[in-house]
């Protein structure tokens, strides 16, 4: 129900022929010119109005309504901006804050019905505090109706995006009487994209016409279209055209589908590659910094994931810096970290600090840990394993006293939400910038392992610790050196992670045995290994959740266990991750050391 | 590569572990229980000392594979849980139609929209068969995931990295309600158990001697093969398994065999636990789990048969009373503690009677010089070097 | 040498039984998580309990005696929570227990209850099916959450459901129930998402989506919610559990559905939840509890405040200042608290026996969310909530359904319409 048709329908859009483009445009314009004030004086009335009906039967009435005042207005209302204010008469007068906040918090206030600022007796203009007000209500019902208000005026929106949404919410209402603002606009529009939404919802809407040759034209045009978002419609249209016997109508209705259905399943297999490649990415991150500290020195860190949730945890505390500061229960203690009360884009380049700040928190703590502990046990890596997991639930519990047992919350800078929606197929923005990341920092760690004297060093030390002191190399230092960077890259992943996932105590958990995964069947010591095994972990998770369920039928003809892996794969989420598992084992059979092996003649 | 105490045992200490065996035997078989009934002895802490002998058996079962052979599971919970959850199916199905639903099948079935007993639950109603699949499931787990893993030459870090894997991955399935195996409540409110009333107190002090008698069975089953040529070969290839293959023997089976023995043992910790504790579920099968019971391994001693019991018993009664006396703080000390036994006490509780006599010698006034060299050196002591 | 150990670490464990009773004062059990994976719900239960009992007895207790709570933590351990209700009522035989969060440590700790005759007050929604003699249930059963959320959706016009929850007990009945319900009110069965899973014979044993506790990857799901709500009037019907929660909407988001779109009801995330959600990405989303912060009522108003003023100056050790709210399982265990004394005040007694006949022939409470009764059954009756999500964390209420009684045998009482669905 969504763009319900109100009561009171907009009489403007509904008189200019749709053949006559200027018309609209004039019609359009005389309108708003006679209709200035009426919409203030309108919306003023529904917002005084009690009864939730009539109230939203006003808003309703508002569509099409050529004010320009009314998008902003009804925008404002929906953010909570419009408030009511009881004058000295004790009249209600609705009003809107904008401007400034002063130092009494105050903001100028315009009237909802005339548009003018609200002034006191004496004429001078007042200015009110927002939180002395009760903000105008609204309801799910009521904000509905604005968009519907707000889709008619947004099929002209300067924004490609919302034209298009607009456009959408108006083919899904299937209402005949918005056709000729559709095809006016598409008369005018130039983007590609919304074009395409535009003939998608002029066909969506014939669809219901009474007429069988504009459904079969609608239906061709939408088999054209590939009309994803019809499908639904076309369905019902193929119910109706089933019972009312119109075998041509109903025939292409299946042929329809069937292109979409087709359609479908192509978005799909590329959409299954870019979620291959992001989960992928996902685990290279997560891996790669065991790669250097299990991998290269042979330390099996089970308090990696904690490093992970330390570079997390850097990443919330750099965006408090960077807004209004935040007091963590620090063992107790309400420690104040003061922020910098930034806003706009310095506020939402919080991120791009977050970033090196992670990674130096968690290589600072990773070096600690060195120090302290592992450097003792290079000799005995299975106690390196005990002692390591004591580090993890001594340093699970200490976030948990430290920021609170609750997850914290990290908001994604403006660059790092939304998304391309390239042929329906959805690329989310952090996703993509987590895939290029990734990329780019194996391709650092590779620099500084083979191109840099470090490098050089740390590959001496791993492939032989004593022969490399023989050679004055400070082995230890190297050690501490390795391990940090290990860490480091750790918290990298921690400051991604914080961007798709939560960040909590026990959020270094949900990553580990992923984390070994991928870093065993890549195989020890080899960087390239762990890159080609996390995508391919990361892809044949994401192939078998997308396809097991297709899958399933076939799998009931196994022997004897045939209904239990067909009960199984339904619920691919899980299977595909056990599944995963198993082939991990397998995997491990034929390749024993993993993908790449490093050779040596040592037998111990 | 690593330095544990030698296990063969000069005829004094031999004694006197058998006395101390012995005491203990009599302790938990006659002496715990008359109390018990006598009202000394609460039923709270001897149902909560059943569930630390639980403990105790699979800790031993890590110890046979890690201390013994060198070989670091990561999966013996899931055999401790997979006995559990074999004999949960007879308790489960032993409840009749006592449950909240009054169905004679299992409550979370009911939930489920089953109206009859799926087939492969139905076996389970007769306890040899349940016990039988207590060992049988495990051991065949353990047989085949053994057997692919030592073909292989799967060892070290990957073995114990695979074994978690493996119980990860089996915790996974069990998590799911369309195992219909419980899902993430698994089992509980078991009413009987062989005719017998569970919650009764007769029956739970039955069930902790029955425990205390499997881990006195499997104390002297363990101290016999490590005293056999099979044990000596378990430990050559803890020691240097390329040695002991080229000297002829065919490890992978040494090492399959033990790793199956330790599964059924695990196994039978788990079927022991279960009645005694009323609940299993899958988080016993998570990685953690295993982990546990590595940590109380080697903070008892590893590579020694009491170790592993001391770890379990002292590690699980610590834990009892921080979770009252500090919860927040408890898993800080443990964590702690764990660090503090990996590096200054890798020999375990066990080697502390050593490492003070060791002490002792040092401190003591210098007297006949020739004495010095013939104090046995210790684990702790070598590994500090 | 290592039998003194051993005996020494046992005794560790008997210590705790020598606690002394005093007779002015009653002692009470809170048997919560405090730390794990589930401390970052439970905790803060904790934390409305002992603050619960200082108001009790700076009024002067119940019944003349003191409250005396016996704080232990389950440790997100299930059969550590069985240890510990028997702990609580074997030796510190407490007169009453405040606790659990999950369905699975009430069935833990349910035969420790049951065997020992205590009582245990629960306080988080939870699936239904159960109804012992030995539990209060404050919590919100399906019938108080579920169904009133659907019947606000329908009313709102939206057709098509997708069913998305953590696999275990709580969502999975919810869902089948939903389904159930959503076919009486005449929604053809392809408009519900999700799957299912059929039995041999063909009936549905499972509907729904579910995806493991911890579960990170939300991609593949979000792209089919998408697909399914491309042709409008969808909502989701989330019971996720608190910490998917995370992934799941930073999906959602991303993949640009907002609740205007397609708008997601979740019945597991209170106004505590919130707090390590991103807020900004949830508005206008929708939620269904028995309270919410927001209630504009001069109870709950002094209720959050006396809560506040008593974090502020609580000196007991873990317990968070910071940037705290109020929820419904918050304010259930502060209501059952008050039930129970009022229980106990009608009996005239702390035995459990005379409790249960006082609360079953009726006890009421004025709350922070209005009037709430017991009932014959275990459960209470008391008013429910629609509210969406706001910026600030904290709900805006749409909707109140008021005094709706408290069933926990549902699956089943919902007939659909006929055997072909309509579409109305």
């Amino acid at each position: 129900m969504i763009g319900r048709v109100p009561a009171f329908r907009a009489v403007v859009l509904v008189k200019p022929l749709p053949s006559v483009l200027g018309f609209l445009f004039s019609a359009w314009l005389a309108c708003s010119a006679i209709a200035a004030g009426a919409a203030r004086l309108t919306i003023a009335k529904a917002i005084l109005t009690e009864d939730d009906t009539p109230k939203r039967a006003l808003v309703a009435g508002l569509a099409g309504e050529g004010d320009e005042d009314v998008p902003a207005l009804l925008a404002a209302w929906r953010s909570d901006q419009l408030f009511i204010h009881a004058a000295a008469d004790g009249a209600k007068v609705p009003v809107q804050l904008i401007g400034p906040k002063d130092a009494a918090e105050a903001q100028e206030a315009l009237r909802v019905d005339t548009g003018e600022p609200l002034r006191d007796a004496s004429g001078k203009p007042l200015r009110l505090v927002a939180a002395d007000l009760t903000a105008v209500e609204h309801d799910a019902a009521l904000r509905r109706a604005m968009k519907s208000v707000l889709d008619v005026a947004e099929i002209a929106a300067r924004d490609p995006a919302k034209r298009r949404q607009a456009i959408q919410a108006i083919g899904f209402a299937q209402n005949a009487d918005k056709l000729p603002a559709l095809e006016a606009r598409l008369a005018i529009e130039r983007e590609p994209k919304v074009r395409l939404a535009l003939r998608e919802a002029l066909a969506v809407i014939r669809l219901k016409d009474s007429s069988d040759d504009a459904k079969l034209a609608a239906l061709r045009e939408l088999r054209e279209l590939e009309a994803l978002s019809s499908y639904d419609l076309i369905q019902a249209a193929l119910k109706n055209a089933g019972a009312a016997g119109q075998k041509e109508i109903a025939a292409a209705c299946r042929a329809t589908l069937a292109a979409i259905d087709r359609h479908r399943s192509s978005v799909d297999f590329f959409g299954t590659l870019f979620r291959s490649a992001s989960l992928g990415s996902i685990l290279l991150i997560v891996a790669l910094g065991l790669a250097i500290t299990f991998g290269l020195m042979g330390v099996i860190n089970m308090a990696h994931g904690e490093m992970i949730a330390v570079g997390a945890y850097t990443t919330y505390l750099t965006q408090s810096v960077f807004g209004g500061g935040v007091t963590i229960p620090c063992f107790g203690l309400s420690l104040a970290i003061p922020g910098m009360h930034l806003g706009g884009w310095v506020y939402q380049a919080y991120f791009l600090a977050a970033i090196p700040a992670s990674f130096l928190a968690a290589a600072l703590v990773g070096i600690g840990l060195e120090r302290g502990i592992i450097r003792f046990l290079y000799r005995r890596p299975l106690e390196s394993l005990l002692a390591t997991w004591g580090v993890s639930l001594l340093l699970q519990q200490t976030f948990r006293l430290t920021f609170g047992a609750n997850n914290v919350q990290v908001s994604s800078p403006a660059y790092l939400s939304g998304n391309w929606t390239v042929n329906d197929i959805i690329l989310g923005w952090n996703r993509v910038f987590v895939i290029g990341f990734a990329l780019l920092i194996v391709f650092g760690v590779w620099l500084v392992l083979t191109r840099t004297p470090l490098g050089l060093l740390i590959r001496a030390v791993m492939q032989n610790r004593t022969m490399a002191a023989c050679m004055g190399v400070r082995t230890e230092r190297v050690n501490m050196l390795t391990f940090g960077l290990g860490s480091g890259l750790a918290g990298l992943a921690g400051a991604f992670l914080s961007q798709i996932g939560n960040v909590g105590p026990s959020l270094g958990q949900s990553y580990i045995v992923d984390a070994f995964m991928t870093v065993v069947v890549g195989g020890v010591g080899n960087l390239m290994g762990t890159v080609i095994s996390a995508f391919g972990i990361g892809g044949l998770d994401q192939v078998l959740q997308q396809y097991l369920p297709t899958w399933a039928p076939g799998l009931a003809g196994f022997p004897l266990i045939g209904s239990f892996l067909q009960n199984l794969a339904q619920d691919s989420s899980v299977f595909g991750k056990i599944l995963v598992l198993a082939l991990i084992v397998l995997f491990l059979q034929w390749r024993p050391a993993g993908l790449f092996v490093t050779r040596s003649r040592s037998l111990d | 590569m690593t330095t544990l105490a030698p296990p063969h045992l000069s005829p004094t200490r031999r004694r006197i572990e058998f006395i101390v065996v012995a005491i203990f035997a009599f302790l938990a078989l006659v002496v715990f229980p008359l109390l018990n009934s006598a009202g000394v002895i609460s039923h709270f802490t001897l149902n909560l000392w059943g569930k630390y002998l639980c403990y105790a058996l699979l800790a031993i079962s890590v110890d046979l594979l890690w201390g013994y052979t060198g070989l670091l599971s990561l999966g013996q919970a899931l055999f401790f849980a997979l006995g559990g959850y074999m004999h949960g199916m007879y308790l489960m199905r032993m409840i009749g139609d006592l449950g909240q639903h009054r169905k004679p099948i299992p409550d979370f079935l009911v939930f489920l929209g089953w109206t009859e007993l799926p087939d492969f639950w139905k076996p389970f109603s007769n306890f040899p068969f349940a016990l039988t699949m207590a060992f049988l499931l495990p051991g065949l787990i353990a047989y085949v995931f053994g057997f692919l893993a030592f073909r292989s030459r799967i060892k070290g870090v990957y073995f114990s990295i695979l074994t978690q894997a493996l119980t990860y991955g089996t915790s996974l399935m069990f998590f799911r309600n369309n195992l219909l195996m419980g899902g993430n409540n698994g089992f509980t409110d078991f009413k009987f158990l062989l005719g017998y009333d569970l919650l009764a107190p007769a029956t739970q002090r039955g069930l902790f001697m029955a425990t205390a008698a499997t881990l006195l069975a499997v104390y002297v089953g363990c101290r016999w093969l490590s005293g056999t040529k099979f044990g000596l070969v378990q430990r050559a290839i803890r020691d240097g398994e390329n040695r002991v293959l080229f000297s002829g023997y065919s490890t992978p089976q040494y090492k399959l065999f033990i790793f199956v023995v330790a599964a059924a043992i695990a196994a039978a910790g788990g079927v022991l636990y279960v009645p005694q504790v009323g609940i299993i579920n899958p988080s016993e099968m998570t990685p953690d789990k295993s982990l546990e019971a590595v940590v109380w391994c080697a903070v008892g001693g590893r590579g020694t048969l009491v170790g592993p019991i001391l770890g379990a018993i002292s590690i699980n009664a610590l834990k009892s009373y921080a979770t009252r006396a500090f919860p927040d703080l408890w898993l800080l000390i443990l964590g702690g503690l764990f660090i503090v036994m990996v590096l200054f006490l890798p020999g375990g509780l066990v080697s502390i009677p050593a490492r003070a006599k060791a002490m002792w010698l040092k401190i003591r006034p210098a007297r006949p010089r020739l004495e010095l060299p013939t104090t046995t050196p210790t684990a702790s002591a070598a590994a500090e070097r | 040498m290592k039998l003194t150990t051993l005996l020494r670490t046992g005794a560790l464990a008997l210590g705790t039984t020598l606690a002394a009773h005093a007779a002015e004062t009653v002692k009470v059990g809170v048997l919560h998580s405090l730390s794990g994976t589930m401390a970052i719900s439970e905790t803060s239960l904790r934390d409305v309990l002992l603050f619960t009992f200082d108001e009790i007895n700076a009024k002067g207790g119940v019944l003349g005696k003191k409250i005396e709570p016996v704080v232990v933590d389950g440790a997100s351990n299930w059969p550590l929570f069985a240890e510990k209700a028997k702990q609580l009522l074997e030796q510190d035989q407490v007169a009453v227990t405040f606790g659990c969060w999950t369905s699975v440590s009430r069935k833990s700790v349910l035969p420790v209850y049951e065997k020992n005759n205590g009582l245990l007050f629960y306080p988080v929604q939870y699936e239904g099916e159960e109804e012992s003699q030995n539990v209060a249930y404050t919590a919100e059963a399906v019938n108080q959450q579920a169904t009133p959320a659907v019947d606000y959706l329908l009313a709102q016009g939206y057709k098509k459901f997708y069913l998305l929850g953590s696999d275990y007990v709580y969502p999975q009945t919810t869902n089948l129930v939903l389904l159930e319900y959503l076919l009486s009110k005449g929604v053809a069965i392809e408009n519900i998402g999700g799957g299912f899973r059929k039995d041999g014979s063909g009936n549905i044993i499972s509907a729904g989506k579910y995806t493991p506790f911890g579960h990170t990857d939300y991609q593949q799901i979000v792209a089919e919610i998408k697909q399914f709500a491309a042709g409008g009037g969808a909502a989701v019907i989330s019971t996720l559990n608190g910490d998917t929660n995370v992934p799941f909407f930073k999906e959602y988001a991303a993949s640009g559905l907002s609740a205007e779109v397609c708008p997601v009801v979740s019945f597991s995330i209170s106004e505590d939840e919130f707090r390590g959600l991103p807020a900004d990405k949830l508005v206008g989303q929708l939620g269904c509890w028995t309270y919410f912060q927001s209630i504009n009522s001069p109870a709950n108003k002094k209720f959050v405040a006396d809560f506040k003023a008593w974090l502020a100056k609580s000196s007991v050790p873990g317990v968070v200042k910071e940037n705290r709210v109020t929820c419904s399982p918050m304010v259930l265990s502060y209501v059952g608290v008050y039930l129970w004394k009022a229980a106990v005040e009608k009996a005239g007694s702390f035995d459990v026996d005379k409790v249960r006949a006082a609360w079953k022939s009726g006890v009421s409470f004025d709350g922070p969310a209005g009037k709430v009764a017991t009932q014959k059954n275990m459960h209470l009756t008391k008013n429910v909530f629609i509210g969406e999500t706001k910026a600030d964390g904290q709900f805006k209420i749409l909707k109140s359904f008021n005094n709706v009684y408290g069933e926990p045998w549902l699956k089943g009482k919902f007939k659909a319409k006929g055997a072909v669905a309509t579409n109305e």
